[in-house]
C-alpha cells in the first residue's frame, strides 16, 4: 500500500469538498491538524479513517467512519459542520463563526 | 480493568481543583484542543491516545467508559473527579466545568 503525504491528502480534501459543495475548515492550524490525522490514519489502516473517531479494528468494522464519513451531509446539514470539524457549510463559512465539537452519530441506533 | 493502571502522559501544572482524566485521539482536532487548552491553564491532568495503543485494551477501556458514564464513548472523552464526565470539546462547558 503506498502512503500519502499532506498535500495528497489536503487535495482529498479539498476534492471532497468541492464534489459535495462543502467548504474546508477555515482555521489553518485546525486544519492543518486534521489533514495530518486523516494521513496519519491512511498511511497505518489504509484508509482515511475520520480523524476524531477511533478505529474498531478493522475496515469493515469503520466502513462509515471512512472520510467523508456516512453522517457527514447530516452533520453539517444541523450543526454546519462534520464531527471532526474538516467539512463546513457554506452558510457557515459565510458567517464567520467557528466549527464547534457536535454529537458522534456514529453509535446512535 | 483498573483504568488507572494505564501509561497516561502526566502533565504537572499549579491547578489541580479536580482530577481530570482524558481519553482523547492523537489525529483528533478537538482532543488537541482540549490538552492545549489545559495546559494554557496550567491546570494539572493525565490524558491517554486511544489510537495508539493495542486494540484489545482500548476496546477494554471504551467498555469501561460505556458501563460506567452509560454513553458510547466518543473523544475527547474526560472524566473529571472519577465521576462526572465531558464528551467533545466545547470550551466553556469546559470552564464551566472546572471552575475555569
Amino acid at each position: 500500500m503506498s502512503e500519502k503525504n499532506k498535500e495528497q491528502t489536503r487535495l482529498f480534501t479539498r476534492m471532497v469538498a468541492e464534489k459535495q459543495g462543502w467548504k474546508l475548515n477555515p482555521d489553518p492550524s485546525f486544519y492543518e491538524d486534521l489533514v495530518e490525522g486523516l494521513m496519519n490514519n491512511y498511511n497505518r489502516y489504509g484508509y482515511f479513517l475520520c480523524p476524531c473517531r477511533d478505529s474498531d479494528g478493522s475496515r469493515e468494522a469503520d466502513k462509515n467512519s471512512i472520510c467523508p464519513c456516512l453522517w457527514s451531509r447530516q452533520d453539517i446539514l444541523e450543526y454546519g459542520n462534520c464531527f471532526c470539524a474538516l467539512y463546513i457549510s457554506q452558510s457557515l463559512a459565510a458567517s464567520g463563526k467557528q466549527p464547534s465539537s457536535i454529537p458522534d452519530r456514529r453509535y446512535e441506533a | 480493568m483498573n483504568l488507572n493502571e494505564l501509561d497516561y502522559q502526566v502533565v504537572e501544572g499549579s491547578r489541580r481543583d479536580h482530577e481530570v482524566v482524558i481519553y482523547a485521539l492523537s489525529t483528533c482536532g478537538f482532543c488537541k484542543r482540549a490538552i492545549s487548552f489545559l495546559k494554557d491553564k496550567d491546570y494539572a491532568f493525565r490524558y491517554i491516545h486511544l489510537d495508539q495503543i493495542p486494540l484489545e485494551t482500548k476496546n477494554e477501556i471504551k467498555q469501561v467508559l460505556r458501563e460506567r458514564f452509560k454513553e458510547n464513548p466518543a473523544f475527547p472523552f474526560a472524566v473529571i473527579d472519577d465521576s462526572r464526565h465531558l464528551i467533545g470539546f466545547i470550551q466553556p462547558d469546559w470552564e464551566k466545568t472546572l471552575g475555569l
